[in-house]
């Protein structure tokens, strides 16, 4: 008993010891109360065997699920799920693009670049978002009315239920027409990365019978040579799928073909860019005014213009400090689309507040919802943690 | 040395915590839980909570013209907020103590369940589901109402099967997205439906044609077709389809388990109904309840007949309870009239006539 109480002694003098009972004792406290939590949360019925049953509403937008209303609440909210994340990937990448632009603008010599993008921000940042869809929205209703839609010679057809494109549906070869693009792609880019290297090694042009080889050249010519071939012999790759609007026997007007954009779609996707796109600008005009003001003057002292200057020198660099805030503002783009019940565009909020008002149960669907937005999350900072990681790796 | 003492003082709590937890098993603690649940319940029903506090907690309409909206002088009107009025006037005397909480239609009964009002009158349907699954009670009947289709006249409409394809709007949360569904799928009829959260952004798509259709109860309808925008077309240029998809009483509701008060709310909308039938208006209930033509009017005006002791039904409020609520906003037909005769709803033919006129307003003998 001495001995034992003795190695208790000593072995508690050493502060990493109390420090790891202290925390021993913490952990056994936290998991007690978690399972405390969980023995009163079965009480609430916190179970989604509702969600089995049939849902008996219909859903405007259905992307890749074919739902039906006679399909469980799982499918729906699969739906509503595809939806968002739809919404989302696109308007991320205008977003970005337009924000990076605007980005760049502000700092323009030229006034008239500079005041448009000030003003883009200024005026966009400080108007709610619920208010900037409502007039998405309005506008959208403003196109004509489908009576009366526009139609350039059956290709584009534009009305307020809708802008219809042409599609590319997969004709009878399309299989085999994406196999030999995509091999096409890989071919040309394996035979312009192996030119270029070799010359970036040997320090001088590479010489097939005298005539000097560019890569990149090369490798488009390549592309265009497999792909016209390929079209000689299987013919035509896709059917075009054309949109057009006629009336049924009723006087309906349905849509037919095409690829559709609807209203509500544009409403939401033009919103959340325009909104997100000023947050973005602040980013990168922040992170471009961060770099020190003598890599440009080097550059210029170098004699690259504008353009090279921005490319080559200042963008990637800045590209270091943008990527944790654009993480930032990306998060907030798919969590404010939660927004888009407002007008009618069928995402997994609004989904989700069906199902919860024609079961009751709110509590385990509310559970559900932010289990998808933490997963949705996760899934974008886990991507752009992996780019920032590239883009910061010393010698780059 | 201070920093042992503090470390030992955190474990001795922290183990004193873990041993009262171990102490309780999860059955008891499940049982425990349910004993304190219903004491709470029954110690406060909702009577007593209004008659606490003062004032009535009411979650209505603010944006439907005739049942529930808010006018520009600020201050709340339709047929369902005169139900407000009457109960207000029966428990706490004054038809002005109450607080209009304004609801949209998939928001209501998350408020009702939580306790944030104390009753929904807003145009709210009595379905099974809504009675069980959301922990509702409704009480009586106010508007016997059924779902319609409301189109535009020129485009030639005349039944539902002649929208195949159609495009239509319809409100999130309600039982006229799932009545849609299930009259188009069993016809077989394709169709596509915009859901929208509120009335706004939907009459908005409306008139601009977006969809074909607007389908809502037909009440609802005639109040939305009366004051159509002239620029739209005006009234004129749309027309509500005969048909009706689906049966839509609407009533106000309380919580489940809060007997006490359901009855009140229930008995205060038949006292009114039994009002237009004894006679009884807004006008004369003073007179009537000095001089009371017979023991049933007595009865509900809770004041003696002759010389008589005054019928007291054990509601826990004042027995005139009737009374006040007929002084404060008249009787069935008076609010009808007040409300909803202006937007086109006619009573005579209609369910919502009295059952002597061969319509559903009936109301059980207060006896």
């Amino acid at each position: 008993m001495d001995l034992f109480v003795n190695k208790l002694y000593i072995w508690s003098r050493s502060q990493k010891n109390r420090n790891l009972l202290i925390q021993f004792f913490f952990l056994i406290f936290i998991s007690l109360f978690i399972y405390y939590l969980f023995t009163k949360a079965i009480l609430l019925d916190m179970t989604l065997s509702h969600f089995d049953s049939r849902a008996g509403f219909g859903i405007s937008h259905t992307f890749i699920i074919d739902y039906t209303s006679n399909d469980s609440r799982w499918v729906s909210y699969f739906t509503g799920v595809i939806n968002t994340i739809r919404v989302c990937i696109v308007a991320i990448l205008f977003a970005t693009l337009l924000g990076t632009i605007m980005g760049v603008a502000r700092l323009s010599k030229n006034i008239l670049f500079s005041t448009i993008s000030y003003l883009y921000v200024e005026i966009l940042r400080n108007t709610p978002l619920l208010i900037q869809i409502i007039f998405w929205q309005i506008i959208f209703l403003k196109l004509p009315r489908i009576s009366e839609a526009l139609t350039f010679g059956n290709t584009v057809v534009i009305s307020n239920r809708g802008i219809l494109l042409p599609n590319a549906s997969s004709g009878d070869n399309g299989n085999i027409w994406i196999t030999i693009i995509i091999i096409a792609v890989i071919l040309s880019l394996i035979v312009s990365y192996i030119i270029n290297k070799k010359e970036d090694l040997e320090g001088k042009s590479i010489k097939l019978f005298n005539f000097k080889l560019n890569g990149n050249l090369l490798s488009i010519l390549l592309f265009f040579t497999i792909t016209i071939t390929t079209y000689f012999i299987l013919q035509k790759p896709f059917n075009l799928d054309l949109p057009s609007i006629y009336q049924n026997d009723k006087g309906t007007y349905l849509q037919s073909g095409g690829f559709e954009f609807t209203p509500e779609f544009g409403a939401i996707l033009f919103a959340l860019v325009m909104y997100t796109g000023t947050f973005i600008t602040e980013i990168v005009r922040g992170s471009i005014q961060s770099l020190s003001k003598g890599q440009t003057e080097a550059a210029q002292a170098l004699g690259l213009s504008n353009y090279q200057i921005m490319t080559l020198i200042v963008l990637p660099q800045a590209l270091r400090s943008i990527i944790p805030p654009l993480t930032n503002q990306y998060l907030n783009l798919t969590k404010n689309s939660s927004l888009s019940v407002v007008i009618a565009y069928p995402e997994l909020f609004m989904v989700s507040r069906t199902i919860m008002n024609n079961s009751g149960r709110a509590l385990p669907v509310f559970f559900l919802i932010l289990a998808t937005y933490l997963s949705l999350s996760l899934v974008i900072s886990i991507i752009m943690n992996m780019i920032n990681r590239r883009v910061t790796r010393i010698g780059t | 040395m201070t920093k042992l003492k503090l470390s030992l003082l955190f474990l001795s709590v922290m183990s004193l915590a873990i041993f009262v937890a171990c102490s309780s098993e999860p059955e008891t603690i499940t049982k425990e839980v349910e004993v304190i649940k219903e004491v709470m319940v029954e110690a406060k029903s909702t009577l007593k909570t209004v008659q606490d506090r003062g004032t009535l907690k009411c979650g209505v309409n603010d944006n439907l013209t005739g049942f529930g909206v808010l006018t520009s002088g600020g201050t709340f009107e339709g047929f369902d907020i005169d139900y407000c009025k009457a109960v207000a006037a029966a428990i706490l005397g004054d038809a002005s103590k109450v607080e209009y909480v304004p609801l949209t239609a998939s928001a209501r009964f998350e408020a009702l369940g939580s306790g944030e009002i104390d009753m929904l009158v807003r145009n709210t349907t009595w379905t099974a589901s809504r009675d069980r699954d959301l922990a509702n009670d409704f009480t009586a009947t106010t508007f016997y109402d059924g779902q319609g289709m409301m189109v535009y006249a020129d485009s030639g409409y005349k039944t539902i099967e002649d929208m195949a394809g159609a495009t239509v709007c319809v409100l999130q949360g309600t039982t006229t997205e799932l009545n849609l569904d299930d009259r188009f799928t069993s016809a077989g009829l394709d169709y596509t439906p915009l859901t929208f959260e509120t009335n706004d952004p939907l009459q908005a798509a409306f008139e601009e044609k977006r969809c074909d259709g607007w389908t809502t109860d037909k009440s609802g309808l005639a109040s939305k077709r009366a004051e159509f925008p002239a620029s739209a077309g005006g009234p004129d240029s749309l027309v509500v389809l005969a048909e009706t998809l689906s049966k839509e009483p609407l009533g106000p509701l309380t919580r489940d388990n809060d007997s006490n008060f359901y009855d009140v709310v229930q008995w205060v909308v038949f006292g009114l109904i039994q009002a237009e039938e004894s006679g009884i208006t807004s006008a004369n209930v003073a007179a009537m309840a000095a001089n009371p033509t017979d023991p049933g009017m007595a009865r509900l005006l809770g004041v003696g007949f002759g010389d008589g002791k005054v019928s007291d039904f054990s509601f826990g409020v004042d027995p005139t309870f009737v009374q006040n609520a007929i002084a404060a906003v008249g009787n069935y037909g008076e609010i009808y009239e007040r409300h909803l005769t202006p937007l086109g709803l006619t009573r005579s033919g209609s369910l919502n006539a009295l059952w002597t006129n061969g319509g559903l307003i009936y109301a059980p003998p207060f006896r």
